[in-house]
């Protein structure tokens, strides 16, 4: 789909992009990641000759497109940036609707393709299409600048930190959202970020730049296991966020609130009084979690029953501590509990994730502090 | 003189005013004749060579430092300038208007294409825009605001100093500002100067209501 040869950009004396050769096949879903001034962006924009290298050929599905004429091989080619650049003086359905005018597609034709793609991401056409782009949101924003590369329905799309000015919980439902698509589309992407984890989440394959050179190209499992030199080690290292891997045994509290199901009512009320708890979980004598009581059954229950054995509500739902820890904190969210026990492979009960330290260890994710729980 | 009550004052004046009614509306039609000549043609110079210099630092200095230079010259002056060359009347009036008109027009043009973010300007190149539909679907819509303000300002000074083309026999209602000042008579000044102030106002709110209504709501919620 795309192919540099050898190719060289220069500025002045400094070169950006040193002897490139990099072949990219139909439907891959190619990152180029590095440092700043690698080099990355400038490989990405020569694709659609907003640059032009010094020296060298790429060919784009199949020609050389130094002998094209560069207005009519973008409109070919998606094109999305982090700035977004959705132009404030139209609307979204405009918005979206840019390349297919330049393509001289019909009104009706093209705001039906609009509407289309907006449904595809969740936006409800009759809501959106004659907003303008203050209306939205950053993350609707950006959404709209990928609906807008798509448009025409361009085989190749080029991506220039799509997703590198949301917010971390925004740019996370984009990329799957972005995942997804691709899923269905079957797009040749070229993708620039320098972010890792992005990287790592998206690609089909990573190109590792610095210094305008290829450090490695591999696909994400190769870079993890055989990072080729210190520096793609240590980049794989340092950006890293952790919580692809985080399991729930790192975030979890050890040694929950726990009692015995033959617990009077009375004395189970004492230890959450005296734990400041409003629910304790109840195991068996060899740790077998059983269920949890929490303050409000033993209130309305405490007359007509003597243990907490008699009122455990066995239905508590609770997650293994090998889990990934996002799928505990998507759980905690989604059925809105205040608290998951955790257990082990024999259902052991072996702690307890609540709400509190699942924020403690988001946020040591998003500030980079790799210790996970409190 | 003789000293009156500004009541029978402004009942000698409405007399006056009904006297003179055919001078007044002769006067004030030329008046806008010329300013908003001037205007015009200042608008169909300023505002294609402000995008033409917008890309093109070099000319820009030199455009802008003419523009900026024939803005010093006093407007006194200037006519008595052109006299020799263009003569008495309404041409070398309008051509010195005209030249007055052109610096904010051009300055706003200029500053308004260059202030776009360059996202917009990278989104649209990427897209597989020529640089004619860059100018018209982005560049232009995105610059109109700076542009009109430019032009209101032109308009409000130009209808104001086109009152002294009357000086070289351009007419207007600087004809009858002179007369006054020729006859010691009050009513004239003031029939030349209120028409004049009354005329600069509604045309900036003209103008202001223009602007809002061709600014997309995309844009008005930016402020």
């Amino acid at each position: 789909m795309v192919k540099f040869s050898h190719v060289t950009r220069k500025y002045g004396n400094t070169v950006a992009v040193k002897d490139l050769n990099l072949k990219i096949a139909g439907n891959e879903f190619v990152v180029l990641i590095g440092p700043s001034g690698c080099g990355k962006t400038t490989t990405l924009k020569m694709v659609n000759r907003l640059i032009n290298p010094t020296s060298g050929t790429i060919e784009v599905m199949g020609k050389n497109i130094q002998d094209l004429n560069p207005v009519t091989l973008r409109r070919e080619i998606g094109y999305v940036i982090q700035q977004v650049g959705l132009f404030p003086n139209m609307t979204i359905a405009e918005n979206i609707g840019v390349v297919p005018h330049l393509l001289g597609w019909d009104k009706n034709k093209s705001r039906k393709r609009a509407a289309a793609l907006l449904t595809m991401v969740g936006m409800d056409p009759e809501t959106y299409m004659d907003r303008y782009p203050t209306e939205l949101s950053g993350g609707q924003q950006q959404r709209i600048g990928v609906l807008r590369a798509l448009a025409a329905d361009p085989p190749l799309i080029l991506m220039d930190e799509p997703f590198g000015a949301l917010d971390p919980i925004t740019r996370e439902t984009l990329q799957d959202e972005f995942k997804r698509l691709q899923t269905e589309l079957h797009k040749t992407i070229i993708f620039v970020t320098h972010d890792i984890d992005e990287a790592l989440k998206l690609a089909d394959r990573i190109v590792i730049m610095r210094a305008g050179e290829v450090v490695q190209d591999a696909t994400p499992e190769e870079l993890l296991r055989h990072p080729a030199d210190d520096f793609v080690a240590a980049f794989l290292g340092k950006d890293r966020l952790s919580n692809q891997e985080l399991q729930v045994a790192q975030v979890m509290l050890e040694n929950p609130v726990k009692a015995y199901p033959e617990m009077g009512m009375a004395e189970g009320l004492a230890l959450m009084k005296r734990k400041k708890v409003d629910t304790v979980l109840i195991t068996d004598h060899g740790g077998r979690f059983l269920g949890s009581v929490s303050v409000d059954e033993v209130n309305a229950k405490h007359r007509s029953f003597n243990t907490l054995g008699e009122i455990v509500d066995q239905d508590t739902p609770a997650i293994e501590k090998t889990a990934a820890a996002k799928d505990a904190f998507n759980r905690i969210n989604e059925e809105k509990l205040p608290y998951l026990p955790v257990i082990d492979e024999k259902g052991l009960l072996v702690g307890i994730v609540t709400r509190n330290n699942m924020v403690n260890a988001l946020a040591s994710v998003v500030w980079g502090d790799h210790n996970g729980s409190s | 003189m003789i000293i009156m009550g500004p009541v029978e004052w402004l009942f000698d004046f409405w007399q006056f005013l009904e006297f003179y009614s055919d001078s007044v509306i002769n006067a004030t039609v030329r008046h806008l004749t010329l300013s908003f000549g001037a205007i015009l043609a200042g608008i169909f110079v300023a505002v294609p060579l402000g995008i033409l210099i917008a890309n093109r630092a070099k000319l820009a200095r030199v455009f802008l430092s003419i523009t900026s230079i024939v803005q010093t010259i006093p407007t006194l002056a200037f006519l008595a300038l052109v006299l020799p060359l263009l003569g008495v009347g309404v041409l070398p009036a309008l051509v010195v208007l005209f030249l007055y008109s052109l610096l904010p027009i051009l300055r706003n043009t200029y500053t308004g294409i260059r202030n776009i973010d360059a996202a917009y300007l990278e989104a649209g190149l990427g897209m597989g825009m020529n640089s004619r539909q860059l100018l018209f679907m982005v560049k232009l819509p995105l610059a109109l605001p700076v542009i009109i303000a430019g032009i209101r300002l032109s308009t409000v000074y130009i209808i104001s100093w086109a009152t002294l083309s009357a000086l070289i026999g351009a007419g207007g209602l600087g004809d009858l500002i002179l007369t006054g000042i020729q006859t010691y008579d009050l009513n004239f000044i003031l029939a030349g100067t209120i028409p004049t102030a009354v005329l600069a106002l509604l045309a900036g709110s003209l103008i202001n209501r223009l602007e809002l209504s061709l600014t997309p709501r995309g844009l008005r919620t930016q402020g």
